[in-house]
């Protein structure tokens, strides 16, 4: 696990990379990345993938929100970043790929989850954004 | 309308459109227009903003009238610009600069340098290699990920950017990924095939339209939201077909 998640903190660094974030925000963005995916990982055998990605979304939607707050700068850059280990990319391959093998029922069953996990961080999303900016600013002090 | 007032109209355009090009919220957009508007004693400002296009006006019955449209194709996601813009915005706040400086730092700000080519490269490689991990590849999956992702972006560098439409750019990353990590793992670098795929095409997932579509739409901006998010699954879709496509061939191929 302690090797996946340095993988998640290496991975978003990456991705910060790719989306020209100011090089200062590379260890902010892969730390938020790297929690998010250890808050997944502890979740994951007890919670279902959906429920599992809806908490560590929420983490790292917290964590974007306090460092934008402490670093006076857009929420967008750490969250973007943050984001990416739990985006479903491989419910996407593994969609196309069961499609090709003309399972139909394994594709429907790995799209159809993987669209639950998108859902579950847009929850996630519109929850934690919905908390008022205060609560950020007082951790601050 | 004065000199002055016109020339804070242009201004405030400038920011948004900066911002709007690389990837920022649509309220960001219309809050930093106004606030620049404000702060130079344009009251009578009122921005509109979609996701490709900014209306501002200003004026009325006792004012001259201002309005521009500005039609802006969603270019990258330079984060950095977005960021700056951001700064100015709380330093003009703080009343720190002249309207004419302003654009003068705005036209600085446009003229950033972006991440150099190599630097890109190397980030899609380290993001392919270290999600092959994540989603369980063994450290040799990894490094064939890793190789895939550089290939990729070169690709995409090279080729997609400058000459292909979104979607086939989408079709042909997939396909370019997909078919890189087969010869890879026929060449016995890795084991996985699976896990080197779902590697090699993590840089292609629309982070940026993806979130931003989900921030627009939860803050009511339901137009800019619902293109963005077409954007965004219609990206997730492509990169399936070219993954699709070069499993189909591959298969067609064996028998």
């Amino acid at each position: 696990m302690i090797g996946q998640v340095t993988a998640a903190v290496i991975g978003t660094i990456g991705f910060s990379i790719l989306y020209s974030v100011p090089k200062g925000y590379y260890p902010y963005c892969g730390f938020i990345g790297g929690a998010g995916w250890l808050i997944y990982c502890l979740l994951f055998p007890a919670c279902s993938a959906p429920e599992a990605t809806l908490f560590a979304a929420a983490a790292v939607v917290i964590l974007s929100r306090f460092f934008a707050v402490r670093k006076r700068c857009p929420v967008t850059i750490f969250l973007i970043s943050g984001i990416i280990p739990l985006v479903p990319g491989g419910g996407v391959y593994w969609t196309a790929y069961y499609i090709v093998m003309g399972e139909m029922e394994l594709a429907s069953e790995t799209g159809f989850m993987a669209l639950k996990v998108a859902v579950a961080i847009v929850l996630a999303i519109v929850f934690i954004f919905q908390l008022p900016q205060k609560l950020f600013r007082k951790q601050e002090k | 309308m004065s000199e002055k007032e016109r020339e804070v109209m242009e201004a405030a355009m400038e920011a948004g459109h900066i911002l709007l090009e690389n990837g920022a919220e649509i309220f960001r957009v219309e809050e930093t227009i106004n606030r620049i508007c404000r702060h130079y004693g344009v009251e009578s400002s009122n921005a509109f903003v979609l996701s490709n296009g900014i209306f501002v006006t200003s004026g009325g019955v006792s004012e001259e009238v201002f309005a521009k449209v500005q039609n802006i194709p969603v270019s990258g996601s330079h984060l950095d610009r977005v960021e700056a813009v951001n700064q100015l915005s709380r330093e003009i706040a703080e009343g720190r600069y002249a309207v004419g400086e302003v654009r003068e730092k705005l036209e600085q700000i446009r003229r950033m340098p972006g991440k150099t080519r190599k630097m890109r490269i190397l980030g899609s490689g380290l993001g392919s290699g270290a999600f092959c991990y994540v989603y369980g590849g063994t450290l040799q999956d990894c490094m064939a990920a890793f190789l895939a992702g550089l290939l990729l972006y070169v690709f995409v560098i090279w080729v997609s950017e400058p000459h292909l439409k979104k979607m086939m750019s989408g079709i042909a990353g997939g396909a370019v990924a997909t078919a890189a990590c087969m010869v890879l793992h026929r060449l016995g670098i890795g084991q996985n095939l699976d896990r080197m795929v779902i590697g090699s095409i993590i840089p292609l997932v629309p982070g940026v339209a993806f979130t931003n579509a989900i921030r627009d739409i939860a803050d009511e901006d339901y137009i800019a939201g619902t293109v963005r998010m077409i954007d965004a699954l219609l990206v997730f879709f492509c990169i399936a077909m070219g993954v699709g496509l070069v499993y189909t061939v591959k298969q067609r191929m064996m028998f």
